[in-house]
């Protein structure tokens, strides 16, 4: 396994008018490693940006991104990334598995091994019934279990989530996080989660980046005190840690509309 | 409901819908069948309303200029049933399959190049509209003079005639492919091979096939042309022939064997093709009455 570390990270976007607008302002942080890492901000504070760089889809214009595995940087080679989008983006002319397989040809696993990683990850999605199916013939919910799947299949040392409940409805959201959150902790599954929901962020994070917008900067990092399975929606504990977030949040935000 | 409430107006209720609106899971197999069964006798119908009206002509009309249709059909079986038929048909769809494969292989990288790349829009863009305006007949007068009364004339008339529209179904097709789609082939690290077979060629699968289908429409016609100009055999050629001899009847006997052979493979080829490759998304038609 390993663990993200983002050192210095600047990104300028070209205005309409040519000049340049500064999107990420010598952001740091590491991720938490066999855990999740929430990035919390609000919308279109820069946090899909980052996501981006650390995928390699951006490049940035100064500072680093290292996947660290076991103590050693593996820079050398491209680490191996798994990528859960907002918008399951499905290739909708396969089947569940095709899709999966797709992934596996992509990041050129074994042939050998396609078999045994199919049936280990759409079971744990819960979509054994459903392998041979077409994805428009799904869900919203099962087809963002789909996108779970074709991230995890390919065994990534970071699994990287662009706020992947954020176009589900609330009930299937729920049920989805919950899901998420039993299957990395099972897999033991270094994450790196983009939301701007601070209840997802508290629920899901064992380590949680706040960012500030415009340009996106850290402006505290919290671990959760909480283990994945204390936190309930009704349990005291994590109820006032959800508060103190969402204060902390709703802070920043009132200091920002002052400035 | 308070005593003194009352019903304004029943909005919705049991069996209130039309019966094709809400198919019950034990019904639908049924339904299906049925709706098939309805399309096809609605074709028949019009079929059949063709032929009256061609019948009821006749009365007006003598033999020479308005045949029965019962002695066109005899004619049409004759046509069939000497042979004839098969090598005439066969050179008329060779030189269609040929031209198209051709129009086929340039304008597909043509057109997905135009999509992509933005010089070589710009730079395509004149030749491909300019070509689409040229009306096929000549194409098909340039492509006999240059290349003289061969099949490469009938090849050349056909693809170049439709090469411009296919191109530019795919062109049009290729810019509105999903960019995240794109972006997500290249997070899981697709090979470039992958991408255009996996990702592009899928979205486009629409696109070729409406373009097949014009394009086919257009091929017929120049084909045609092409051999009534001096050709030996095919079908333009036996219409020629029946065009000399004044009869009226080997003219439609041989239009219609056409037709049926291009309702073959427009209805059975494509559409076959269309639902193979189309499989992956639902038949969702709720807006259609």
């Amino acid at each position: 396994m390993a663990y993200v570390r983002v050192e210095n990270a600047v990104k300028y976007f070209p205005r309409e008018d040519g000049s340049d607008m500064l999107v990420l302002d010598r952001v740091s942080f590491d991720t938490e490693e066999f855990g999740i890492t929430c990035l919390l901000g609000p919308s279109g504070c820069g946090k899909s940006t980052l996501l981006n760089a650390v995928s390699g889809l951006e490049r940035l214009d100064d500072g680093r991104v290292e996947v660290v595995s076991s103590g050693r940087s593996s820079r050398a080679r491209s680490p191996r990334l798994g990528y859960v989008f907002q918008d399951p983006r499905l290739l909708n002319w396969k089947r569940v598995e095709d899709n999966l397989i797709f992934a596996l040809k992509g990041m050129q696993v074994p042939q050998a091994e396609w078999p045994e990683r199919l049936n280990k990850y759409i079971e744990l999605v819960g979509l054994s019934d459903f392998r041979g199916q077409y994805p428009l013939y799904l869900s919203g919910g099962m087809r963002q279990r789909v996108g779970l799947a074709r991230g995890l299949v390919i065994e990534p040392e970071v699994l990287l989530m662009d706020e992947p409940f954020s176009k589900l409805d609330q009930l299937t959201a729920r049920r989805l996080r919950q899901e998420t959150l039993l299957i990395c902790e099972r897999l033991r599954q270094t994450t790196l989660l983009v939301t701007h929901d601070v209840e997802e962020a508290a629920y899901m994070g064992d380590r949680i980046v706040i960012l500030r917008a415009r340009p996106a900067r850290i402006v505290d990092i919290l671990e959760n005190p909480l283990k994945p399975g204390q936190r309930k929606v009704d349990d005291p504990q994590f109820i006032t840690f959800k508060k103190n977030l969402l204060h902390t949040v709703l802070q920043l935000i009132e200091k920002e509309a002052l400035a | 409901m308070a005593p003194e409430d009352r019903v304004i107006a029943v909005v919705s209720e049991r069996g209130s819908l039309s019966e094709g609106d809400i198919a019950l899971p034990t019904d639908a197999k049924a339904s299906a069948g049925w709706e098939f069964a309805w399309a096809a006798g609605l074709r028949i119908a019009s079929i059949a309303a063709m032929l009256l009206l061609w019948w009821a002509m006749t009365l007006f009309f003598p033999p020479t200029l308005i045949p029965h249709p019962i002695d066109t059909l005899i004619e049409v079986v004759a046509i069939m049933s000497t042979g004839d038929f098969f090598s005439e048909m066969g050179a008329t769809l060779r030189r269609v399959g040929v031209g198209f494969a051709i129009a086929m292989l340039v304008s597909i990288p043509l057109g997905i190049v135009m999509g992509t790349i933005k010089p070589l829009e710009h730079f395509f863009e004149p030749p491909v509209i300019l070509g689409l305006t040229m009306p096929g007949l000549i194409w098909a007068v340039l492509a006999i003079m240059f290349f003289g009364l061969n099949e490469t004339s009938a090849y050349a008339a056909v693809s170049v005639t439709i090469c411009p529209m296919l191109a530019i179904s795919l062109w049009q097709g290729t810019k509105s492919i999903d960019k995240d789609l794109i972006d997500m082939s290249t997070a899981f690290h697709a090979s470039p091979w992958s991408k255009i077979v996996d990702v592009i060629l899928p979205q486009l699968i629409s696109h070729i096939l409406a373009a097949i289908r014009y394009g086919l429409g257009l091929a017929w016609k120049v084909v045609v042309v092409v051999e009534m100009f001096g050709f030996s055999n095919g079908v333009g050629y036996q219409v020629v022939r029946g065009f000399n001899t004044f009869s009226m009847k080997a003219v439609l006997a041989w239009a219609i064997t056409f037709l049926l052979v291009m309702i073959i493979i427009e209805f059975g080829l494509i559409g076959w093709l269309e639902n193979r490759v189309t499989r992956w998304r639902p038949k969702i038609q709720a807006w259609r009455r």
